[in-house]
C-alpha cells in the first residue's frame, strides 16, 4: 500500500467516524465496521492492481467520502422523459426523492440494506468500492419480486447534483426475483447541473430459478463526474439475465461488473458499449464464472475512443470444472477514431473442463477503409461518412434494448456526439 | 457529340506495381464503352482510379471529365459532379441502412448543386419504383447496406443506387459477375433504362454475355495496362470465339 493509499484509508475511517451517528441502521453497525477494516486492510484500489490498470481514479483524492449534508432540489423537468408503463423512482445524490418517485409497495422498498453480495474471498477485491458503499451509504432501492407476481417494469433514475468536495452519492440497487418472476428494469445515471460528482453506485442483482430479468444500464452522468460501480449478479437454474450497460457520460468511470452462472443452464446475455472523447476514461471489467452445466454467456463489447480518450475492457470468463457443457462467447471489438486515442480490450478465459464451447474474438482498429470509400464513391462527406461508420459500430450494443424508446434516445444521443444531427437525419427512426 | 471523359496516357501504381501504364480512352456523351481484358489486365484499376480510391496513385497522363481535371477532385466530388462507379464487390456495411445512404448521396449531389434537400415523399415514391424496376423487395431498404445479400442481391442493389442517382458517367465493374442469367436481364434492363444522350456507360467485363443484354458502341481490349485494340461489338463476340491470346500476341 502506498503512502497515498494510507492517507486515503485515513481519512476514510475519520470521516466514517464523523458521519457515523447519522447513517441509518438499514446497513447494521457491525456490517459498516467490517467493510471499513477490509477496506483498511486491502486499500482502495489503484492502477497497480492488475485489473484496475485502466481506470482513473484520481478523484479520490480530492473528495469527500461522506454522502453530502444538502442536495439540490431537482424538478421533474430536470429529468429525462419518463418511459411509457415503467414506475419510475428517482435518487438524488442516492437519497430516495419521495416526490418524483412512485409510492413504494410490498415489492419495491427504500432501503439501504442492498447488499447481500459476497464482498470477501477473492473476488472481493475487485468490489472494494462496494465496501465504501457499505461504509457509507444512506439509502437504496430494494426490489423483490415473489413467484406469482406479474412482470414489472421498472426505472431507477439516479441524479447526481452535489460536487465530490461537498460529499459522495452511494445509490444502491437490490433485486431478488424468485422462480419463475420477470422484471425489466432501466437503470440510469445522470447528472442535474455541473458539478463534479462522485457517484459510487452498486447493484445486486439475485436470481432464483427461471426468472428473467431485462436489465439496462445507462451512464450519462456530467463531463467533470466520476462514476463507479459494482454490480454482482448471481443467475439460478434456467434463469435468464440480459444486461446492456452504455456508457458515454463522467470523465472517469469504471464499471465492475461480477456475474455467477450458479444453476443448470443459466443464462446471460451481457453487452458493453462505451463511447468516450475528450480526456474521458471509460473502463469496465467484466467477469462471468460459469459455475453449472449448461451455463451459457454471451458477451458483446463495443468501444469508440475519440480525442485522446481511453477504453478499457477487460472481459474475464471462468468455467469451473462442474460447468460441462458450458458455452461462452465474447465479441469485443475497439474502435480508434483519434490518433491519441487508447483501447485495451482483453478477453480471458479460465477453463477448468474439458467439455466446453468457448468462442472469442478480440479486436481494436481504424475504421474500415473499404467501408469508408465506398460512402464516399457515393457523394458522402468525409466526415459524414466517419460518423456513419462509427454509428454502424456502436449500434450492435444498442440492438435489442427494450423499450424502444429508451434505445431510441440513446441512438439520437449517441448520433449527436459523433456529428451535427441535421447530417444523419433519417438515419433514425422508420423509414417505410 | 462531346467528349465526356478523356483519359490520356494515364499510369496508375497500385503499391509498387505499375498496373495502369499509357491508357487512353475517349468516351462521348450518349455513348456505351464495353472494358474487356483477362485477369490482371488492370480492368478494375482503372474504375477505380477514375473513382479516386487511396492507394491507386496517378503517376502520369490525364483524365478530364466534362472539360475538367478529374484528378484534382476527391472521390466524393467525383461522385457528386456525376461520377457513379459500381463495384465488383460491393461493400457490407451493418448499421447503415441502405434507403439513408440512397437518400445522404441524393442530397449530397442536390447540395453540391445548390438544390434543396429531396423532399421524403417524392424521394421514396423514386427508390420504389426503382426497385421495382430492379425486382427487389422493398424489405431491403431497412436492411443494411448490402448486409447479408446474395451475390446477385448486391449488384442488384449497386444498380439501384445507380438509378436514383442518375450518373452522367456510370463506371460498372464486372457488375455481371456473380450472376445467373434472369438476375442478368435485371440488371441490363436497369443500365439501359439509364442510357440517354446526356449519360455514357464503360462496362468493365470479363465476359461478353452482359454484352448480348447491353449493347455497346465501342469494344476495348485492355491488356498489361493499356488499350491494345478497339472496336464494335462484334470484337467482343470475335473475343468470346477466339480468347485473349491471339491479340495479346498481336499486341
Amino acid at each position: 500500500m502506498s503512502n497515498g493509499s494510507t492517507d486515503l484509508i485515513a481519512r476514510l475511517q475519520s470521516e466514517h467516524a464523523a458521519a457515523a451517528g447519522g447513517l441509518p441502521q438499514t446497513v447494521p453497525v457491525e456490517v459498516r465496521r467490517q467493510a471499513l477494516e477490509q477496506l483498511a486492510a486491502a486499500g482502495l484500489p489503484n492502477n497497480r492492481d492488475e485489473n484496475w490498470r485502466y481506470a482513473n481514479l484520481r478523484a479520490l483524492k480530492s473528495v469527500r467520502f461522506a454522502a453530502p449534508n444538502t442536495t439540490a432540489a431537482v424538478a421533474p423537468g430536470d429529468l429525462p422523459a419518463p418511459l411509457d408503463g415503467f414506475q419510475r423512482f428517482v435518487f438524488v445524490d442516492g437519497l430516495l426523492a419521495v416526490g418524483l418517485s412512485a409510492p413504494l409497495d410490498g415489492a419495491v422498498r427504500s432501503s439501504a440494506s442492498a447488499s447481500g453480495a459476497d464482498r470477501d474471498a477473492a473476488a472481493g477485491r475487485e468490489a472494494r468500492f462496494a465496501l465504501l458503499s457499505d461504509v457509507f451509504a444512506v439509502d437504496g432501492l430494494v426490489i423483490g419480486l415473489d413467484a406469482a407476481s406479474a412482470r414489472r417494469q421498472i426505472e431507477v433514475l439516479c441524479v447526481a447534483t452535489a460536487d465530490g468536495s461537498e460529499g459522495s452519492s452511494y445509490p444502491r440497487l437490490a433485486v431478488q426475483l424468485a422462480a419463475g418472476a420477470r422484471l425489466q428494469l432501466v437503470e440510469r445515471h445522470v447528472s442535474v447541473g455541473s458539478a463534479a460528482a462522485m457517484v459510487n453506485s452498486v447493484a445486486d442483482i439475485q436470481l432464483a430459478p427461471g426468472a428473467v430479468c431485462d436489465h439496462v444500464r445507462v451512464q450519462q452522468l456530467g463531463a467533470r463526474c466520476t462514476a463507479l460501480d459494482t454490480l454482482d449478479a448471481r443467475v439460478a437454474a434456467d434463469a435468464q439475465y440480459r444486461l446492456h450497460s452504455i456508457a458515454n457520460g463522467a470523465a472517469a468511470a469504471r464499471s465492475t461488473l461480477q456475474i455467477r452462472l450458479e444453476g443448470q443452464r443459466a443464462r446471460l446475455e451481457l453487452t458493453v458499449g462505451t463511447v468516450a472523447a475528450g480526456n474521458q476514461t471509460l473502463d469496465t471489467y467484466a467477469m462471468v464464472d460459469h459455475a453449472a452445466t449448461g451455463a451459457t454467456t454471451r458477451e458483446l463489447f463495443r468501444g469508440i475512443a475519440a480525442d485522446r480518450s481511453r477504453i478499457g475492457f477487460n472481459g474475464k470468463m471462468i468455467v469451473r470444472d462442474n460447468a460441462r457443457g458450458a458455452d461462452s462467447q465474447q465479441m469485443l471489438k475497439g474502435l480508434l477514431a483519434g490518433s491519441d486515442a487508447e483501447i485495451n480490450v482483453r478477453p480471458q478465459l479460465e477453463i477448468y473442463t474439458d467439455e466446453v464451447r468457448a468462442a472469442h474474438g478480440a479486436t481494436t482498429g481504424k475504421l474500415d477503409e473499404n467501408m469508408l470509400f465506398y460512402l464516399l464513391s457515393r457523394g458522402i462527406e468525409p466526415e459524414i461518412a466517419q460518423s456513419l461508420l462509427k454509428w454502424a459500430f456502436i449500434e450492435d450494443a444498442l440492438v435489442g434494448i427494450q423499450p424502444e424508446a429508451l434505445r431510441r434516445s440513446l441512438e439520437l444521443q449517441l448520433a449527436r456526439q459523433f456529428q451535427d444531427i441535421a447530417a444523419l437525419d433519417g438515419l433514425l427512426g422508420s423509414h417505410a | 457529340m462531346s467528349a465526356l471523359l478523356e483519359v490520356e496516357d494515364l499510369v496508375v501504381s497500385v503499391g509498387t506495381k505499375k498496373v495502369l501504364d499509357g491508357l487512353s480512352l475517349t468516351i462521348a456523351a450518349g455513348s456505351v464503352h464495353a472494358i474487356m481484358g483477362p485477369n490482371g489486365s488492370g480492368k478494375s484499376t482503372l474504375g477505380y482510379a477514375l473513382a479516386g480510391r487511396p492507394g491507386y496513385e496517378v503517376v502520369s497522363g490525364s483524365v478530364r471529365y466534362r472539360s475538367e481535371n478529374l484528378l484534382e477532385l476527391p472521390p466524393e466530388e467525383r461522385a457528386r459532379a456525376g461520377l457513379f462507379l459500381g463495384f465488383q464487390y460491393p461493400v457490407e456495411i451493418p448499421g447503415v441502412n441502405n434507403v439513408y445512404l440512397l437518400k445522404a448521396a441524393v442530397n449530397a449531389a442536390r447540395k453540391a448543386q445548390g438544390q434543396p434537400e429531396v423532399d421524403a415523399f417524392e424521394f421514396l415514391k423514386l427508390v420504389r419504383e426503382k426497385m421495382q424496376l430492379m425486382q427487389m423487395d422493398e424489405a431491403f431498404l431497412s436492411r443494411g447496406v448490402n448486409e447479408g445479400f446474395s451475390g446477385g442481391e448486391k449488384k442488384r442493389n449497386e444498380i439501384l443506387q445507380m438509378l436514383v442517382l442518375e450518373p452522367t458517367l456510370a463506371v460498372l465493374d464486372e457488375t455481371d459477375s456473380g450472376l445467373d442469367i434472369d438476375a442478368m436481364k435485371i440488371v441490363a434492363r436497369g443500365i439501359n433504362s439509364l442510357r440517354s444522350a446526356q449519360r455514357a456507360v464503360l462496362l468493365i467485363t470479363h465476359y461478353q454475355r452482359l454484352l448480348d443484354h447491353v449493347v455497346p458502341d465501342y469494344v476495348h481490349v485492355l491488356a498489361r495496362g493499356r488499350i491494345v485494340k478497339s472496336g464494335d461489338r462484334t470484337l467482343a463476340l470475335e473475343l468470346e470465339r477466339r480468347g485473349y491470346d491471339w491479340i495479346l500476341e498481336a499486341a
